[in-house]
C-alpha cells in the first residue's frame, strides 16, 4: 500500500494536467447574456436620436438663456466654448444611434428579404449624420461605429462635403429600394405597430409610403442646405425631392412621444432642477408677443418662484406678462442694474419668463424629428426661390399650411387644449405673420425658427443657412468676433482619445472653434 | 537491572514556566540537554520531569520564544519565565502555500508582523493598525466612516488604476482579494465606501501575519502574486494546554480632528456683489456664496425666512458630527490534548461613526482545529464566519451629498440650527432650498430627518480543511479544500424631495425618490494538493514539492428598484409604480463565473546551512483567456547566503545573510469573464415597443492577456552585538508590463474604451529596518525600531502616441472643477495635472486688460498634449516609514509610535470651492478691512507692463480659478508626520494571582491607547492630507469634501482563565 500511493498520486497529477482547461469555453460563456438581436429592434432603439439641448443650440438661436456666469453654467450664452455644451449630440449619437444602426446593417448584410428595414435604417442613418455634420462640420462617417465589425477604434474624420454627397446617394438608393410588397417593420417607432395613433400604419404598403415621404423630406432638407453654397445644386435636389413626394400632413410626421414615467424627456426633465438658471430669451419672447402667438402659452410662462418652478402648478401664461432675458446679460447685471433690467423675483430666481414645463417643457413631451410643418416651410422657401413651381402663391400656401400644421401638433403636448381654427386664422392674419412677397424669406424662416423650438439641431442649422430671423449677435464679449456661433466644437475627449484624426480634422475645418463653418455655411 | 540502576540515579525536578506577562505557560517543551527525554508543561505551566543523575542542563523551548538553558546544579525546583524572541535566528516564517520555513532559507524579504500590536493598537479594520509598521507596506486609511475600507499597497502600485492593486491575502491557506468596495468614488453621485474583506478578521483571532513583500515571495501564487501577499494564520490552540478562556473587551471613542480654522474665513456672510440677501427668495438663491457683507451680527433673513444674526458660525460641521464609538467584545475558548487542539471565539463589535446615522456592526465566529488522527495523518480546519452590517456609510470624497460638502459650501452666516430646524420646507414637504446649489449642496439634516437609509448586510464564510499525511519521515502529501462563500444584501433609498423643491416626479402625480435592493452571492473554491519532501544528504539538503490548485469562482447578483411612489416616504418595491424599467443600463441580474487551474512546484537546495537556492515554477490555465492561448508560466529563483556561518568568531556579528531573487509573476485581474463577447441590451418597452441596443461602453477584446510583473530583489540582514541590533535592508526593482488598460478610444467607434495589454511601469525602492534595544536595565527595557521605505515610480509606456494617459479628469464628473490624474511616460506614477497661471516669455504671470486671470492652454510649452494642463507631481509618497518605541517597566508597557509620509502631492477641490464661493481666507484678498479690490501681482499679457487694474468684482475674479481650472493655489504637499499612537498596557496578572481566591485568573491586562494623537507636521491647511484618499486608485491625490480623520481613545481589557 505504502508503495502504491505515490504512483496513484503521480497518475492523478498527470490526469489533472491533461484536464487543465477542460470545459473552459463553456465556463467562459455567459448563459444569461443576450448574444443576438433582431436588427429591427436595434433600429427601433436608434430612432430616438438627439435633437439638441436647451443650453446650447437653443441658446445660440436665442430662444433660451442661462444668464448665470458663475462658472458651472457659463456657456454658449456668453460665447464660451464649454465641453459640456458641445458634447451631448456627439456623445448620444455615436455610441448610441450610430453604433446600433451600423450593427443592424452588419447583421442584415446582403439580405434581400428585409429590404424595407434596411432602407429605413439607411434613411435614419442619413438623418443622424446630417445633424452631426450640420453641428460639427467634418466628422467620422465612413469608419464610424465599426469598433467590433472592423476593429476601427480611431475613425478618421471625413470631409463634410463628401459626407453630404454620400448622404445624398444613400437617401436616393434607400428610397428607391423601399418596396410596398416587402417586409413590414412593426418595431418602427414612427409608423410601426406601436407608434402613435396619428401616424400608425398596419401594412408594408402604408409604411413604405410614409418612409418614402420621410426620405424625400430629408432629401428636401439636404437640398436646401446647399442654398448658400450652390443654389443650382440645391435647386436640383429640392426638385428631385419634391417630385419624389414629401410629407403632406401631420400624419406623416416622424416623431415619438414620451410617457413621462418609464421614458422621460431627458432634456426637458432638466428644466425643473436648477430652474433659477433657465429662462426664455428676449428675442424669442418678443417675437411671440408681437404676433400674439397662440402657441406661446404652451411654450413659456412665469412662475411664483423662478428657482422652484416645479412647485408652481399654475404658472402665469398670460402673454403680456412674459419677458425674456436680454442676450449677453449676466444675472449679476440683472439683479444689480434695476434701471435696465427686471431684477430678482422676490421669491427666488429672476423676474423673467421660463419654459412652460407642463407643455413644451414637459417630461412627457413628444420629440419631433422630421415634420410636415418643417417640410412645408422648406417648400415655401423653395417656391419663393423658384426652385419648385408656383411662385409666391404656392409659397404662401405652403407657409400657411405649415403654420396651421405646427399649431395643431400642440395638441400632442400634455395639458394643452386644441387651438381653434379661428385662432389659427387670426394668427396667420397678424401683420407680422401674414405672408407678403417682400418679406417672404424672413417670414418663412422666422416660422421655421418657432417650429423648431423643440428641435435645436434643426433650428441652429437653418439659422446658419439663412441668417433668419435677423437676430443680433451676443456682444457679451468679443470671443466670436461679433458674430454668431457657427458650429459646436468637437468633444475635448476626441483631442486625447483620437488625437491624430482630431488634429487633422481641426486643421481641415480651419480650427476647432465656435466660429469655423460647416461647408454649406460659407 | 538497568531500570533499577536508572531509578537509583534519578531525581525529580518540578517547576513552573511563565510567559513574559507572568501568566502560566502551557505547552513548553522541557528537554534534558543532549537527550530526547523531556516533557511538556501542563495547562497551569507546571511540569514534572524525571532526570538521570548525569544530566546537567534543562532546555526550555517554545516556538516564537527564546530557548533557555538552565543548569540543574542539584536543584529540584526550577521556575523560569520565557521571553518572546521575535529575532530568533531560526524564526519560522509561514511562506506561500502555507509552507513553514526557517527564515535563513529565504532568498527574499518576508516580515513577521508583531501581532500583539494588532491588539494593543486596535482599529476597526485590522490592517489599519499596520500603518507605518512594515517598510514597503503603504497603508492609507481613508476617513470613510466606521466600516470603511483601507488602501493597502505593497512596494508601490503595481498596476494602473482599475487593476486590483492590493496584495493577496491568504487566510489559513485560503487566498482572497481585499476587494475594497465602492471605494473609487464616481464624481457627483455619492459613492459610499462599503468596506473590504479585511473587516472579516478579528485581531484577537490572529496568531501570525507574514508580509511577503515581493514577487518571489509570492511567486507560487502565480497570476495572483503581482502585489505580493500577506499570509495570515488564525489561532487554533496548542497541544496539552487544557481548557482556557480568554475574554477581551474594548471601547473606543472617536472625535473628529478640526483643522478648518486654518482656512475658513469669518469676516463675510451670505450674498453676492457685496450685498446680503434682502428677501427669503434671494437667500435661497445665494446663500452658497459668501460674497455678501461684513459680518455685523444684525438679524438678517435666512433661507427659511427667519431672521438670524449675520455672524460667523465656523464650527458647524463639527457641531453636526458626533463622537464615534466602538464597543467590541471577544470571548475565546481554547483547549488542547495530546492529539490535538482547538480554539473557538466569538466577537461582537458595535461601532457608531462620527456622521450621525452611520453605524457598523459585526459579529465574527472563528474556529480552529488541529487534530492528529493518527501519528501520520493530521487534520487542520479553520472556519471564519463574519456577519457585518454597514449602515449609512457616509458619502465622502466627492462633491454632492454629505455634510462636509455642505458645510464647507454654505455661507458661514447661516447657523447650524437653521439647517436643523428648517431642513424640511413646510409648504412643500421637500428639502428647504438652502442655496442656489440645491441638488449638489444638500442639507444633511434632510436625509436624517426624512429617513434616508443605506443598509449593507454581508455574511461571509471562510472555511479551510487540510489533510496531511506523512508517507515517510521525509515525504508528505497534503490536500486542502477552501471554501469562500459570501452573501450580500443591500437596500437604499433616494429620498423624495432631496436636492429638489418638490416631492412630485414631473407631472406624474407620483412621489419622487427611488428604492433599490441588491442581493448578491459569491462562491469561491480553491482545492489544492501538494506532495513534498525534504531530505539531507550529508552537507546537502533538498526540499521539493509539487502541487496543483483549481480556483473556481461564481457570482451572481439580483437587483431591483422602484420609483414613482404612491404613498410618500414609504420606500418599498411594491409602493412604486415603476420597477427599474426606465434605465437601460440597469441590469437586474448579473452573473459571472471563472476557473483557473494551476500546477506548480519548487525545489530548494541547501549546502551546510550556508547556501540555499530555491527555484519555483507555476503554470496557470485561465477560462477567461482566448482558448487558443489560455495559459501562462510563472518562474522564480532565489538564493540566500548566510555568511555569518563563515565568520563564527566575530563577536559583533551574530548573524549575517545576503539574499537575492528574481521572479516573474502576473495578474489576470482586469481580464473579466465574457470581456471578449459582444452582447445586447433589451430596453424597456417604449410605448409598448421593445427596442434593443449594443451593450456596454467597452469594446470587446478577445485577445487580452494577464499582465506581467518581473521583480528583482537583493537584501542584507544583520544581527549585531548579540542580537541587540537588527539591520535589514532590501532593494527591489519591479517592472510591470503588458498592463491592461482601458484605452480611451474615439467614441465615434461606438465605444468609449477598449481593454488593451499596452502599458508598463516600474516601481523600485529601498526598504530599511533597524531595531535596537538601547536600554535594558533591571526591569526597564526600551526597544526602538525605525523602518523606512523609499519608493521611486516611473511610467514606462502608456500605449499611445502622446505619451500621456488620462486616468481621470475630475471635471468630467460633471460638477468638479480641478485637475486631472494622468500617467505620463518618463514621469512618476499618479501624476496630478492642473492648469496654471499663464506666463509670458519672461516667466511672469500675465492677466488680461481687465486684470483678470488667464490659464495655460494647449499652446503653453509642456502642455501641448494636455490642453493646458501641467504636471505638478505624483500623489504617491516617496518616503514612508515609522518609528516605534516600546518602553517596559515590570508589568507596565508604553508604546509610542510616530509615522510619516513624504514626497507626494495633493490637489484640494475643497480649497477651490471655498475660494470661489467666498468661504476661504484666500478669498479675502482684495476685501479685507480697508481694501477696495484686488490688483493681482502680474503683468498685462498685451503690453507686458505691470498690472494696475483694480478688480472689484471679486466673485468673478475668484470664479475664474474654477472656470479656467487654474490650480496653483490649491496644490499642496501631502507630507505629514503623525504621532500615530500612544498605548499603555498594564499586566495585572501577578497582582491578581497574589489574591488566592483569584488564582483561576491566568492573565489580566489593561490597555489604554490613543490613535491619531496629533499631526506633528503637514503642508495641507484645513485638512488631514491622509484623509483625502479613497482606497482605490482613480481619485489618487484628489481631495474633495473629505471627512475629517478622528482621534480615537481606546480602553481594553483582556482576561484569561
Amino acid at each position: 500500500m505504502k508503495q502504491i500511493k505515490p504512483y496513484i498520486l503521480a497518475l492523478a497529477v498527470t490526469l489533472l494536467a491533461a484536464a487543465c482547461d477542460k470545459d473552459f469555453v463553456e465556463v467562459n460563456t455567459n448563459p444569461y447574456a443576450v448574444t443576438s438581436s433582431d436588427p429591427a429592434l436595434l433600429f427601433a432603439g436608434a430612432q430616438r436620436t438627439h435633437l439638441g439641448n436647451w443650453g446650447s443650440e437653443h441658446t445660440i438661436v436665442q430662444q433660451f438663456v442661462s444668464p448665470f456666469n458663475d462658472g458651472a453654467t457659463i456657456g454658449v450664452n456668453f460665447n464660451a466654448d464649454i465641453d459640456l455644451n458641445n458634447n451631448p449630440k456627439w456623445d448620444q449619437s455615436y455610441p448610441g444611434s450610430v453604433r446600433n444602426l451600423v450593427q443592424a446593417l452588419t447583421i442584415l448584410g446582403n439580405t434581400t428579404d428585409r429590404v424595407n428595414l434596411k432602407s429605413m435604417i439607411r434613411i435614419w442613418k442619413v438623418q443622424t449624420f446630417m445633424g452631426l455634420v450640420d453641428t460639427y462640420g467634418d466628422v467620422p462617417y465612413f469608419d464610424a461605429g465599426k469598433a467590433v465589425t472592423n476593429g476601427v477604434f480611431f475613425p478618421a474624420y471625413d470631409d463634410d462635403a463628401l459626407i453630404y454627397d454620400d448622404l445624398y446617394n444613400e437617401l436616393k438608393e434607400a428610397i428607391a429600394a423601399l418596396n410596398p410588397g416587402g417586409d413590414y417593420v412593426g418595431s418602427d417607432l414612427f409608423y410601426g405597430a406601436n407608434s402613435n395613433a396619428s401616424t400608425k400604419t398596419t401594412t408594408a404598403t402604408e409604411q413604405v409610403a410614409k418612409w418614402k415621404k420621410l426620405g424625400n423630406s430629408l432629401l428636401l432638407r439636404l437640398g436646401m442646405r446647399y442654398s448658400k453654397l450652390n443654389p443650382a445644386k440645391a435647386q436640383t435636389i429640392v426638385a428631385e425631392a419634391f417630385a419624389g413626394g414629401v410629407m403632406t400632413s401631420n400624419a406623416d410626421n416622424a416623431y415619438v412621444k414620451y410617457d413621462g414615467s418609464t421614458y422621460v424627456h431627458a432634456e426637458n426633465n432638466g428644466l425643473r432642477n436648477f430652474s433659477q438658471f433657465n429662462y426664455a430669451a428676449e428675442p424669442f419672447v418678443d417675437q411671440l408677443k408681437a404676433t400674439n402667438d397662440p402657441r406661446a402659452r404652451y411654450m413659456i410662462a412665469t412662475y411664483f418662484n423662478a428657482g422652484q418652478i416645479a412647485n408652481d402648478l399654475n404658472p402665469n401664461t398670460t402673454l403680456g406678462d412674459q419677458y425674456g432675458v436680454p442676450i449677453g446679460v449676466t444675472s449679476g447685471q440683472i439683479t444689480s442694474d434695476l434701471i435696465n433690467y427686471r431684477g430678482s423675483n422676490p421669491n427666488g430666481g429672476l423676474a423673467y419668463s421660463q419654459i412652460n414645463i407642463y407643455a413644451v417643457g414637459s417630461p412627457a413631451a413628444p420629440d419631433f424629428y422630421v415634420t410636415y410643418a418643417q417640410t412645408s416651410l422648406l417648400l415655401a422657401e423653395a417656391a419663393k426661390r423658384g426652385w419648385i413651381p408656383g411662385g409666391d402663391a404656392t409659397a404662401q400656401t405652403h407657409y400657411e399650411n405649415a403654420i396651421e400644421a405646427d399649431i395643431l401638433v400642440y395638441s400632442l403636448y400634455p395639458t394643452t387644449t386644441s387651438i381653434s381654427a379661428t385662432a389659427i386664422d387670426n394668427y396667420i392674419a397678424e401683420p407680422e405673420v401674414a405672408y407678403n412677397p417682400t418679406d417672404a424669406l424672413e417670414l418663412i424662416n422666422t416660422q421655421y425658427w418657432i417650429v423648431n423650438f423643440r428641435n435645436g439641431t434643426e433650428a441652429f442649422a437653418n439659422f446658419k443657412r439663412t441668417g433668419l430671423p435677423a437676430l443680433s449677435p451676443n456682444l457679451f464679449n468679443n470671443n466670436l468676433g461679433g458674430g454668431f456661433v457657427r458650429r459646436l466644437t468637437y468633444p475635448d475627449r476626441e483631442g486625447s482619445a483620437n488625437n491624430a484624426n482630431f488634429e487633422a480634422a481641426s486643421a481641415a475645418i480651419g480650427g476647432d472653434n465656435l466660429t469655423s463653418r460647416v461647408f454649406w455655411d460659407n | 537491572m538497568f531500570g533499577y540502576e536508572a531509578l537509583l540515579d534519578q531525581q525529580q525536578i518540578r517547576g513552573k514556566v511563565t510567559d513574559e506577562n507572568g501568566s502560566d505557560f502551557p505547552g513548553v517543551n522541557v528537554v534534558i540537554k543532549g537527550t530526547t527525554n523531556g516533557t511538556v508543561t501542563s495547562t497551569d505551566g507546571t511540569y514534572i520531569l524525571d532526570v538521570a543523575s548525569g544530566a546537567t542542563t534543562l532546555v526550555f523551548s517554545f516556538v516564537g520564544y527564546a530557548t533557555q538553558e538552565v543548569a540543574i546544579n542539584g536543584q529540584t525546583s526550577i521556575n523560569i519565565s520565557l521571553a518572546p524572541d521575535v529575532r530568533a535566528l531560526d524564526e519560522i516564517v509561514v511562506t506561500a502555500l502555507g509552507v513553514q520555513k526557517e527564515s535563513k532559507k529565504l532568498g527574499y524579504s518576508a516580515t513577521l508582523v508583531k501581532t500583539d500590536e494588532l491588539v494593543s493598537q486596535r482599529t476597526t479594520n485590522v490592517m489599519e493598525s499596520l500603518v507605518g509598521k512594515v517598510a514597503g507596506l503603504n497603508i492609507t486609511p481613508p476617513a470613510a466612516g466606521a466600516g470603511g475600507s483601507i488602501q493597502v499597497r505593497l512596494r508601490g502600485q503595481a498596476a494602473f488604476a482599475g487593476a486590483n492593486n492590493a496584495p493577496l491575502f491568504v487566510i489559513n491557506g485560503l487566498p482572497i482579494n481585499q476587494d475594497a468596495r465602492g471605494a473609487n468614488g464616481a464624481g457627483q453621485v455619492a459613492q459610499r465606501d462599503r468596506g473590504d474583506n479585511l473587516q472579516n478578521l478579528n485581531p484577537d483571532d490572529i496568531e501570525s501575519m507574514t508580509v511577503l513583500k515581493g514577487a518571489t515571495a509570492a511567486a507560487l501564487y502565480g497570476s495572483r502574486a503581482a502585489n505580493g501577499a500577506i499570509i495570515i494564520t488564525t489561532k487554533s490552540g496548542s497541544k496539552n494546554q487544557g481548557i482556557g478562556v480568554d475574554y477581551t473587551s474594548s471601547y473606543t471613542a472617536s472625535q473628529a480632528l478640526n483643522f478648518m480654522g486654518e482656512i475658513i474665513q469669518t469676516e463675510y456672510g451670505a450674498g453676492r456683489f457685496g450685498v446680503r440677501p434682502a428677501t427669503q427668495g434671494i437667500a435661497q438663491d445665494n446663500s452658497h456664496f459668501a460674497w455678501g457683507e461684513r459680518l455685523d451680527g444684525v438679524p438678517s433673513v435666512n433661507f427659511d425666512g427667519v431672521l438670524r444674526p449675520y455672524s460667523a458660525n465656523p464650527n458647524r460641521l463639527f457641531d453636526f458630527l458626533r463622537t464615534g464609538t466602538n464597543f467590541t467584545n471577544t470571548i475565546g475558548l481554547s483547549g488542547g490534548g495530546a492529539n490535538g487542539s482547538f480554539r473557538a471565539s466569538f466577537s461582537n463589535s458595535d461601532a457608531k461613526g462620527i456622521v450621525p446615522n452611520n453605524e457598523y456592526k459585526k459579529k465574527i465566529l472563528n474556529v480552529g482545529i488541529n487534530h492528529d488522527i493518527t501519528p501520520k495523518l493530521k487534520l487542520m480546519m479553520n472556519i471564519n464566519y463574519a456577519v457585518e452590517a454597514n449602515i449609512n456609510p457616509p458619502a465622502i470624497g466627492t462633491q454632492g451629498d454629505g455634510p462636509v460638502n455642505f458645510f464647507t459650501r454654505v455661507a458661514i452666516s447661516t447657523p447650524l440650527e437653521a439647517f436643523r430646524e428648517s431642513a424640511i420646507n413646510p409648504a412643500t414637504g421637500a428639502e428647504y432650498k438652502t442655496s442656489g446649489f440645491l441638488g449638489t449642496v444638500n442639507n444633511p439634516y434632510y436625509p436624517i430627518q426624512k429617513g434616508q437609509f443605506f443598509n449593507d448586510d454581508r455574511k461571509r464564510l471562510l472555511g479551510t480543511a487540510t489533510l496531511r499525511y506523512d508517507l515517510t519521515d521525509w515525504l508528505y502529501v497534503q490536500g486542502r479544500y477552501n471554501y469562500d462563500y459570501g452573501t450580500n444584501f443591500m437596500e437604499w433609498n433616494e429620498l423624495n424631495g432631496k436636492g429638489a423643491t418638490t416631492l412630485f416626479e414631473g407631472t406624474t402625480g407620483f412621489y419622487r425618490g427611488r428604492y433599490d435592493i441588491e442581493q448578491s452571492e459569491s462562491t469561491e473554491i480553491n482545492a489544492d494538493f501538494l506532495i513534498g519532501g525534504n531530505k539531507e544528504f550529508g552537507k546537502f539538503s533538498v526540499d521539493a514539492a509539487f502541487g496543483g490548485n483549481t480556483w473556481r469562482t461564481e457570482w451572481h447578483r439580483n437587483a431591483q428598484f422602484s420609483r414613482l411612489f404612491v404613498v410618500p416616504d414609504l420606500y418599498s418595491i411594491k409602493n412604486g409604480t415603476n420597477w427599474g424599467t426606465n434605465d437601460a443600463n440597469f441590469q437586474p441580474y448579473l452573473y459571472s463565473r471563472s476557473r483557473t487551474n494551476s500546477l506548480y512546484g519548487w525545489a530548494e537546495l541547501g549546502y551546510n546551512g550556508i547556501f540555499y537556492l530555491n527555484v519555483t515554477g507555476r503554470q496557470d490555465w485561465f477560462s477567461v483567456l482566448n482558448p487558443k492561448e489560455n495559459f501562462e508560466f510563472y518562474p522564480s529563483v532565489s538564493g540566500s547566503f548566510i555568511f555569518s556561518e563563515l565568520l563564527p568568531d566575530q563577536e559583533w556579528l551574530s548573524y549575517g545573510k545576503l539574499r537575492t531573487s528574481w521572479a516573474e509573476v502576473g495578474s489576470a485581474n482586469g481580464v473579466n469573464p465574457y470581456d471578449g463577447q459582444l452582447t445586447y441590451a433589451i430596453n424597456p418597452q417604449f410605448n409598448g415597443q421593445t427596442t434593443s441596443g449594443v451593450s456596454g461602453t467597452l469594446a470587446p477584446n478577445p485577445f487580452l492577456r494577464p499582465f506581467s510583473v518581473i521583480e528583482k530583489e537583493i537584501g542584507l540582514e544583520l544581527r549585531l552585538f548579540n542580537n541587540k541590533v537588527l539591520f535589514d535592508i532590501s532593494a527591489f526593482d519591479k517592472v510591470t508590463t503588458n498592463q491592461i488598460l482601458d484605452v480611451n478610444i474615439s467614441n465615434t467607434s461606438g465605444y468609449n474604451s477598449s481593454k488593451e495589454n499596452i502599458a508598463s511601469l516600474k516601481n523600485s525602492g529601498l526598504e530599511t529596518l533597524i531595531e535596537v534595544t538601547p536600554l535594558k536595565k533591571g526591569n526597564f527595557t526600551w526597544t526602538t525600531s525605525w523602518n523606512n521605505a523609499f519608493l521611486a515610480t516611473k511610467v514606462l509606456d502608456v500605449g499611445n502616441a502622446s505619451g500621456t494617459f488620462l486616468v481621470f479628469r475630475f471635471n468630467d464628473t460633471g460638477n468638479e472643477f480641478l485637475g486631472e490624474l494622468r500617467y505620463t511616460e518618463g514621469m512618476a506614477m499618479n501624476q496630478l495635472y492642473v492648469r496654471s497661471y499663464r506666463r509670458n516669455a519672461n516667466g511672469e504671470i500675465v492677466v488680461n486688460d481687465a486684470g483678470r486671470l488667464l490659464p495655460t492652454t494647449g499652446a503653453t510649452p509642456g502642455a501641448e498634449k494636455t490642453n493646458g494642463f501641467l504636471p505638478i507631481g505624483s500623489s504617491i509618497p516617496k518616503h514612508t516609514g515609522g518609528w516605534n518605541n516600546t518602553f517596559t517597566y515590570k508589568n507596565l508597557s508604553l508604546g509610542v509610535f510616530i509615522d510619516y509620509k513624504f514626497g507626494g502631492m495633493v490637489m484640494s477641490a475643497t480649497h477651490l470651492n471655498m475660494t470661489r464661493q467666498g468661504h476661504s481666507k484666500l478669498s479675502l484678498e482684495g476685501r479685507r478691512e480697508g481694501e477696495t479690490g484686488l490688483v493681482f501681482p502680474a503683468v498685462y499679457e498685451s503690453s507686458g507692463q505691470p498690472n494696475t487694474t483694480v478688480v472689484t468684482d471679486l466673485q468673478s475674479f475668484y470664479t475664474d480659478y474654477r472656470g479656467h481650472q487654474i490650480g496653483d493655489p490649491f496644490i499642496f504637499k501631502s507630507d505629514f508626520v503623525k504621532l500615530r499612537n500612544i498605548s499603555v498596557s498594564y499586566n495585572l496578572t501577578s497582582l491578581v494571582q497574589s489574591v488566592p481566591a483569584m488564582k483561576f485568573v491566568k492573565g489580566l491586562t489593561l490597555t489604554a491607547a490613543c490613535r491619531n494623537v496629533a499631526i506633528l507636521y503637514k503642508d495641507l491647511p484645513g485638512l488631514d492630507p491622509e484623509a483625502i484618499q479613497s482606497s482605490g486608485d482613480y481619485r489618487a491625490g484628489y481631495e474633495n469634501a473629505s471627512l475629517p480623520t478622528t482621534r480615537n481613545l481606546n480602553f481594553s481589557l483582556n482576561v484569561r482563565f
